[in-house]
């Protein structure tokens, strides 16, 4: 995947609807994949990236969400068979125009506790507490399927309000493909939302 | 990998156990050398040469997985094997290979069709081995506590805390995962894995650091590391599950939760077509691999004309299963028909099948089954009673043999032998009537039992 990722996003499938200042693409790439990408129209930054998982044994079809906030549940209350605890660590992840953030919530220890490595053999970054609590291997995908290896320097990470935000400074091959990526969108004609939802069956 | 973890499961697997012991359950596999000879006495199998290289044959076919049904049928006198031989051969193949066992009259029901049961039966035989990602958690348990509401009704609450030796988390229960963890007995100190679908529990072991916790551990207790790194951790499994399972997962009007009532229904064909082609897809894209199985039909003369030609037509689909049947009869009427056939199985079905009989033991052979299963009733019983059993078996049955060796190592222990001797044997004969001493007494004593104005003409039609 990781051969052109821009040429494969050129290539791919694209339809595109604009609502509330949102604009929304999704891309269905030669392998049958599909992602949804969600710009701020005003800020022209990736909001929400998400990826549609196909289950291969039963019917239900998912969405995992890379960056934003995940889908809220309903009625999960019954459903579920084992979850972290609600005031366990989360993580979630945005993207500015210059970095990468992740944000940590639920973390109450002092700043001194953590540290964020680099492990370029995982090519990843590794979240330690010293007093063990929590480990958290992130990925970047970003990163990865442009091939840019992970830098020690670019990473920083602050502590407030019981969140661990970790920031990550945007290399310059990464910031020159998002502005590429973003004139190739901005050729994509929107379909009219209102009539896509007058065609939408509801099932 | 994946191999070392099915061992794993399976070594958990057997301490947990419940031992019961069962009419077949000294067999162990079919007796087989490399060179698919059969070994005289081996792993419970005992005579019955031929046959027993006939079903090695079969075996190998199986495992080639190349070859789509075919049917082989066991013949012979009640009491020559073919059970065993089956259950022998299900010994054999491994439990990744799928294999059903099913007595000719458990199709006949008032919830399905007979077609629908045998249709089931055959889609249980056929297994699909696939790779899928999971997440797994993975780590040592801390701490477990489940609640009752204080009232004794409403659902129970669960926390399970779990830890690597990097980190630490909380997590809560749903009222399934909680029977599971009390039903195997989770307790702090274990090391286990969670499917976070599923919710299955395999416990690896317990923990180095709580190594010292007691002075007396079971011989079972394996003690393994503390996991590193993250809780939740994604890893691809290989499972094996049969076409049966997937089309009850798929049919709307069940879903997966038909699988644990075992109420199923019957089944939509589109469902089942769009199964087939879903499975063919997969197939060729590599992702799954298709295991066939074996279908054991025990006392196929059950089984009526209808089925019959519903199997003839069953067998020819390319995704059929190797069909082993079984029958005690001889040239008898075919169910549901006035029309006699060997086997009470007619001839074009007979004609597809590839037929192994099975001989009656003789002496030698019988002294050695009823020895195999002295060892696996766990009694004691000296060379005389032996013999003497032997002979009461060639005499009467071999079944009657071995029931009464349990009856009779009762009797031993109640005089405090440690041994079975003849006359415990002799005592348990005694005591209980085979079939032909029954028929003895009830010829005698005809006169004094109700109803007995009916002479011999109506003899029992169990057709």
């Amino acid at each position: 995947m990781s051969v052109d990722w821009f040429s494969q996003l050129q290539k791919a499938r694209k339809k595109c609807i604009v609502q509330n200042n949102l604009k929304r693409i999704h891309f269905e790439l030669d392998d049958n994949r599909e992602m949804v990408e969600e710009y701020d129209l005003n800020t022209n930054v990736v909001t929400r990236r998400a990826w549609r998982i196909n289950r291969q044994l039963k019917g239900e079809n998912s969405w995992e969400i890379e960056i934003g906030d995940p889908e809220p549940s309903y009625d999960s209350d019954n459903k579920y068979i084992i979850r972290e605890n609600s005031n366990q660590p989360f993580i979630t992840r945005r993207n500015t125009r210059i970095n990468l953030e992740w944000r940590i919530r639920n973390l109450p220890y002092p700043i001194e506790v953590y540290s964020v490595l680099v492990d370029k053999e995982l090519s990843a970054l590794i979240v330690q507490t010293t007093n063990k609590k929590y480990y958290k291997k992130i990925i970047v995908p970003d990163l990865q399927r442009l091939c840019i290896e992970l830098e020690q320097e670019n990473v920083s990470f602050s502590h407030r309000f019981n969140t661990l935000i970790i920031t990550y400074k945007k290399p310059r091959r990464l910031i020159d493909f998002e502005k590429a990526l973003l004139e190739e969108i901005k050729k994509i004609k929107p379909e009219d939302s209102e009539e896509i939802l007058k065609n939408c069956k509801i099932s | 990998m994946a191999v070392a973890a099915a061992a794993k499961i399976a070594e958990v697997r057997e301490t947990t156990r419940v031992e019961r012991i069962g009419a077949h359950s000294h067999i162990r596999g079919l007796g087989l050398d490399d060179s698919l000879e059969a070994r005289h006495v081996s792993q419970g199998m005992v005579g019955q040469v031929s046959a027993r290289r006939a079903v090695g044959i079969v075996l190998q076919m199986v495992r080639d997985g190349r070859i789509a049904g075919r049917a082989v049928l066991l013949a012979g006198q009640p009491g020559t094997g073919k059970t065993a031989i089956a259950t022998a051969l299900a010994a054999a193949l491994g439990y990744d290979t799928p294999f059903t066992s099913m007595a000719g009259s458990e199709i006949y029901s008032l919830e399905m069709s007979k077609t629908e049961a045998l249709t089931q039966a055959i889609r249980k035989s056929i297994g699909v081995r696939i790779k899928e990602e999971s997440e797994i958690i993975e780590g040592e348990v801390v701490e477990v506590q489940i609640e009752r509401p204080a009232t004794g009704v409403g659902t129970k609450v669960g926390k399970l805390i779990l830890k690597t030796t990097d980190m630490e988390t909380v997590y809560d229960l749903g009222g399934k995962m909680i029977d599971s963890i009390l039903k195997e007995k989770v307790q702090s100190g274990d090391v286990i894995t969670i499917d976070k679908a599923t919710g299955k529990i395999t416990r690896l072991g317990r923990s180095f650091a709580r190594a010292r916790d007691y002075d007396a551990t079971g011989q079972q207790t394996r003690f393994v590391q503390c996991p590193e790194g993250e809780l939740q951790k994604r890893r691809e499994v290989v499972h094996t599950v049969t076409l049966h399972e997937i089309d009850v997962i798929n049919s709307r009007t069940h879903g997966f939760l038909a699988l644990f009532s075992g109420d199923t229904g019957e089944i939509k064909p589109e469902v089942r077509e769009q199964i087939n082609g879903k499975v063919a897809e997969w197939r060729e894209e590599g992702k799954a691999e298709i295991i066939p199985g074996v279908l054991f039909i025990d006392e196929v003369h059950m089984l009526d004309i209808e089925c019959f030609s519903f199997l003839n037509r069953a067998l020819e689909n390319e995704m059929a299963p190797i069909v082993i049947m079984a029958t005690n009869r001889g040239i008898t009427k075919i169910r549901g028909t006035n029309y006699k056939s060997p086997h009470g199985i007619p001839l074009d079905l007979l004609d597809r099948t590839i037929i192994v009989p099975t001989t009656p033991y003789d002496e030698k052979e019988l002294k050695e089954i009823l020895s195999i299963r002295c060892e696996e009733e766990d009694c004691q019983m000296s060379d005389n009673a032996l013999t003497v059993l032997t002979r009461i078996s060639k005499e009467t049955s071999l079944r009657y043999g071995m029931q009464l060796i349990m009856t009779s190592s009762l009797i031993a222990r109640k005089r405090k032998a440690h041994e079975v001797d003849v006359e415990d044997i002799k005592r348990a004969y005694q005591l209980f009537f085979d079939e032909g001493r029954s028929v003895q007494f009830l010829k005698e004593y005809q006169q004094e039992f109700m109803f007995n104005e009916m002479e011999g003409e109506d003899k029992m039609d169990v057709n």
